[in-house]
């Protein structure tokens, strides 16, 4: 049976140039190797992380952030680099990479590297050459100490598997440094050698094309005593150098930080906006999964109010899942407690300090709650991050080790290998998901696209509405007092600019928010609708306010809420998926019946803007 | 005052009362006529004889053509009419009215009045209360009594001495010696402790199994406010003074209490033993001011964790409007009680008919709650003080308060 055909646009209009284009990105997390295997040896690559990219456009996100692709002996699923400058080869070469990257950015789409920052592995000829002497040209690439007992505030963080942050050598006789694995050395920041090629590394990756990098475990690159070896000013430091170089000689390209820490400590990473563009808000995080729980929004605007004012220019990324564990490092330990007992009841799905499972199987295979989350992320303030395969609800293998059970091969059509690869089954890097919820014969995006009542047709129609909505990227966000614990509403709000284009169409009905532009008895215009001053000089633009209500039920019951919505009085609420008018907010209490965790956005229209009779 | 405008403030007052569902049952005598704000919107305060009590309106003046912003729609608040300075006004009782309560506000906080929504949180005979957004809360207390309200006192004196947990009081409206009302700080995002317990119950009723395995577990939140609560017994005990009564004292209290609304209960099985048990202790233990009637929906909620949302009644409150101390077990036996009485509530809800049977996990929730409750109280530093060493004391005493507790609404549970 053949598949349908992923229409391809011409999505030309869809890519924001201004440097800005971040905060209303969303952003989609793939594992190359688990991807698309283009030449059938068993594992994904990057000319088949190119021959889907008419499924990522169609989808409809605006940057991949490509998981590591060096040459790696995957120890750490690719994180351990044997060379930070070449791709390995089972993906490809580096002119598959730059036929990739030119392909993507041809469809408005943006890429992202994983920037490991931190370390390399063992098998990195830069240790190799290290641990061989003492003074050797390498020698102080790495941190050395004669005993184990330098830095003992520094914590370890993968507690189940190491024991120390100093593993002994028998080459070098001496003990090196290492934050994670034994076999993933520290390098020495100290040492401007290695501060020098880490820069030379950024601006070579940036020159082939791509459009940033997501800085991995950047708060460990430095260590001083008396410190935990964390989030030291050195690191900022440092940040601040990379940055002043893209500033300068790369415009509108990002860094996104890995930073897993409370968003006050975190939001330093930001900078006074000269450091990371993102980072990533990782406390928020299990906490939607606790207030879907517990059925009360507290878990959420709890942190929400801990998250400081950010500069205008930066963003969080927030995100459900992504490759490592669902980390529980930012919560109490009751909290870590009532999550584990709540979404990891077998033993084997506990990984290091977290949960090690993808968001459908989290969240009992329901399908509603799914919908709920992904409207929180597609609607707080921040750029979302999906994970691949999560937007198809795909399952997970708590019997493959570490994270693996969480990376396992994309699921494409029921065919041989789930339409992964052409391989024999003993060759993949990982077995696809087989069992009769998640497996491939029945989950894959072939099924899913015949069906038009999909997860994946839904959620591409809410990134399709999203877009249209800058104020969830980039809006102020007012959380709305609501008597009922289960219900949490909140309003985006800010200015953003229509841009008109020329072309006429028969296409999808615009947006009432534009309609003063249009003259809706003769001509359709397609427009577009982005954050105000994301426009170019040449557009044509029209400002305007945005406001939208999201209204969030918690609960497995129909919940009822009465809004305060006095301050947009006169204003009409326009549900957002469907287009349906509600009654005009007025001075009094607004009320709102939802379904069991079910969500609604208005985009509020006030009279002036409604369109002619 | 002229005869003229006293005949017009009597009126307004009688029909204040009739909006409130009373006649006068004396003559009205006008003890204050304020004009708190002037011009139009205007407010103007009264406070009237009715009988041998004392009324306090707040009268919110509009011109004759302006728009009213009635709270709620379809709610009659409209007063009559003034003739005063400024021409003839049409008069509505200012706390029923978004604009009105507003400005009502900001005169009692002294600062300049602004826009902002408004919302009634509770509206009876002994308050108004009103969530004006970011300006605050205000309250404003109908009936007035000889002295000062005994829960704005405790509010005050929670706030004085550094307990985190209560929305600090911005500004007391007094006015000889009578509070008029308070305008209490801005609490974000609140919700009624009582509505949480209500969430979980529903999860756990629909779920079953065990309380703590169930999705909306209740266990975290009811001792961290077990841990409020504490705190607000050593607050309680800083800002006023303690003494020490036998234990034995409180039983004869708590005895008499039960015996007059069912004495059989106190031939209950297991009561007699406790009765016999406790009135063998010799202890003597703090008494103290306390909330005084301690339930679920007295706390909220909010971002920042749990809070006291009301301070009535603001002790023990004997005839004569003495407040009475008493051991602060009293507070955690009026919770404990609530979270009994939240679990009927829901179970009763689901299962009118009763064929579910779900007192056996109305039952469990409690015992979960009540025990992280208690732990949380207890386990907070400096109760110890006030609570004594021996917690078999503690358990007994608790047990037989709780039941004297629920005596008083008619809801009884043996133990």
């Amino acid at each position: 049976m053949s598949s349908p055909p992923i229409p391809v646009s011409s999505n030309e209009s869809a890519f924001d140039p201004s440097v800005r284009w971040f905060q209303h990105a969303v952003f989609y997390e793939v594992l190359i190797r688990g991807y698309h295997d283009a030449n059938n040896d068993g594992t994904g690559d990057l000319r088949g992380l190119r021959e889907k990219l008419d499924y990522m456009e169609w989808l409809g996100i605006d940057c991949i952030w490509m998981l590591p692709f060096y040459p790696s002996p995957f120890r750490d699923g690719g994180y351990d680099i044997s060379d930070f400058f070449n791709v390995h080869p089972d993906y490809g070469s580096i002119g598959d990479l730059v036929a990739f990257l030119e392909d993507a950015h041809r469809r408005g789409i943006r890429v992202i590297a994983d920037l490991v920052m931190n370390h390399t592995s063992d098998e990195h000829p830069w240790f190799v050459e290290s641990r061989s002497s003492r003074d050797n040209a390498k020698a102080d690439w790495y941190v050395w100490n004669d005993d184990d007992q330098k830095w003992p505030d520094a914590r370890v963080v993968f507690t189940d598997v190491e024991r120390s942050n100093w593993t002994w050598d028998d080459t070098r006789q001496q003990y090196y440094w290492h934050r994670f694995y034994h076999h993933q050395p520290d390098l020495n920041y100290d040492n401007p050698e290695v501060a020098d090629t880490m820069i030379d590394l950024v601006r070579f990756w940036l020159d082939l094309g791509f459009d940033g990098f997501r800085l991995d475990a950047v708060p460990y690159l430095y260590q001083r005593d008396g410190t935990s070896g964390e989030h030291l000013p050195e690191t900022h430091a440092f940040i601040r150098r990379i940055r002043k170089q893209i500033d300068a000689d790369y415009p509108g390209r990002i860094l996104l930080a890995e930073a897993n820490g409370w968003p006050s400590d975190v939001a330093d990473y930001f900078g006074d906006g000269d450091e990371c563009h993102l980072c990533f808000h990782f406390p928020l995080m299990p906490r939607l999964f606790m207030a879907v729980r517990r059925e009360q929004r507290y878990p959420i605007t709890e942190i929400l109010a801990q998250t400081p004012v950010i500069d205008d220019a930066c963003q969080w990324a927030i995100f459900l899942r992504n490759h490592d564990e669902l980390t529980l490092e930012q919560v109490s330990d009751e909290e870590r407690d009532y999550l584990i007992a709540e979404y990891a009841k077998d033993p084997r799905m506990k990984r290091h300090m977290g949960i090690g499972r993808r968001l459908a199987p989290l969240l009992d295979n329901d399908r509603r709650t799914a919908e709920l989350l992904y409207a929180l992320i597609l609607s707080l303030p921040g750029s979302p991050v999906i994970y691949y395969g999560d937007e198809l609800l795909m399952g997970d293998n708590i019997y493959l080790g570490d994270r693996d059970s969480v990376r396992t091969p994309m699921q494409w059509s029921p065919d041989r290998n789930g339409g992964f690869s052409k391989a024999d089954f003993a060759q993949l890097y990982l077995p696809p998901l087989m069992d009769p919820v998640y497996g491939f014969s029945a989950l894959n995006v072939e099924a899913q696209l015949r069906n038009q009542g999909s997860f994946l047709h839904w959620l591409r129609r809410m990134l399709t509405e999203r877009r249209a909505l800058p104020v969830m990227g980039v809006g102020a966000m007012e959380v709305l007092p609501c008597a009922n614990p289960s219900v949490l509403a909140y309003m985006r709000s800010g200015e953003v600019a229509d841009i008109l284009t020329g072309s006429t169409s028969t296409g999808p009905s615009v947006s009432p928010a534009v309609d003063g532009a249009l003259d809706w008895g003769h001509s359709t215009v397609l427009a577009r609708t982005v954050p105000a001053g994301n426009e170019s000089e040449d557009d044509d633009a029209v400002h305007r306010q945005q406001a939208v209500l999201c209204v969030h039920n918690l609960s497995r019951f129909a919940q009822p809420a009465e809004l305060a919505l006095a301050k947009w009085a006169g204003s009409t609420p326009y549900e957002v998926l469907g287009r349906v008018p509600f009654p005009v907010i007025s001075e009094e209490p607004y009320a709102v019946t939802l379904p069991p965790y079910g969500f609604l956005w208005f985009d509020l229209v006030l009279e002036e803007r409604l369109p002619p009779e | 005052m002229t005869p003229e405008r006293d005949l017009a403030l009597r009126t307004l007052t009688e029909a204040w009362l009739g909006l409130h569902g009373l006649a006068p049952d004396g003559d009205i005598v006008i003890a204050r006529d304020e004009v708190l704000r002037p011009g139009r919107p205007g407010l103007l305060d009264i406070v009237a004889h009715v009988g041998d009590r004392r009324v306090h309106m707040v009268v919110g003046l509009r011109g004759v053509a302006d728009e009213p912003h009635f709270l709620r729609s379809g709610e009659e608040a409209a007063l009559g009419l003034l003739d005063d300075d400024e021409g003839l006004a049409v008069c509505t009782d200012a706390v029923r009215d978004a604009e009105h309560a507003g400005l009502l506000l900001a005169t009692v906080r002294g600062v300049e009045a602004r826009p902002g929504p408004v919302a009634v949180l509770r509206d009876d005979d002994d308050a108004t209360v009103l969530n004006c957004g970011d300006r605050g809360d205000l309250l404003v207390f109908p009936w007035l009594s000889a002295m000062p309200r005994p829960d704005v006192d405790l509010m005050v004196a929670l706030d004085e001495f550094g307990f985190n947990h209560v929305a600090a009081p911005l500004a007391r409206w007094v006015w000889e010696g009578a509070d008029l009302g308070v305008v209490q700080e801005p609490l974000a995002d609140r919700s009624s402790g009582w509505a949480l317990a209500l969430t979980s119950l529903r999860d756990f009723y629909a779920s079953g199994g065990l309380p703590e395995a169930a999705g909306g577990d209740f266990g975290a939140e009811a001792r961290a406010l077990g841990t409020m609560t504490a705190r607000m017994h050593v607050a309680l005990d800083s800002a006023f003074d303690r003494q020490h009564e036998p234990v034995v004292g409180w039983l004869d209290d708590a005895e008499a209490t039960i015996a007059a609304s069912d004495a059989s209960l106190l031939q209950a099985p297991g009561v007699t033993e406790l009765v016999k048990w406790l009135r063998e202790s010799e202890s003597r233990l703090p008494v103290i001011r306390t909330h005084g009637d301690f339930h679920l929906g007295r706390t909220a909620r909010t971002d920042q964790g749990w809070v006291v949302s009301d301070c009535a009644p603001g002790g023990v409150v004997a005839p004569g409007s003495t407040v009475r101390p008493r051991t602060p077990l009293g507070d955690v036996a009026d919770l404990l009680w609530s979270m009994h009485r939240a679990s009927t509530v829901v179970a009763a809800e689901r299962d009118p008919a009763g064929r579910l049977g779900l007192a056996a996990l109305g039952h469990a929730w409690e015992m979960r709650n009540r025990r992280a409750f208690v732990t949380g109280y207890l386990s907070t530093p400096g109760i110890g003080g006030l609570v004594g060493p021996d917690r078999t004391l503690v358990r007994r005493l608790l047990s037989f308060l709780e039941l004297a507790r629920s005596v008083r609404e008619g809801s009884v549970q043996v133990f």
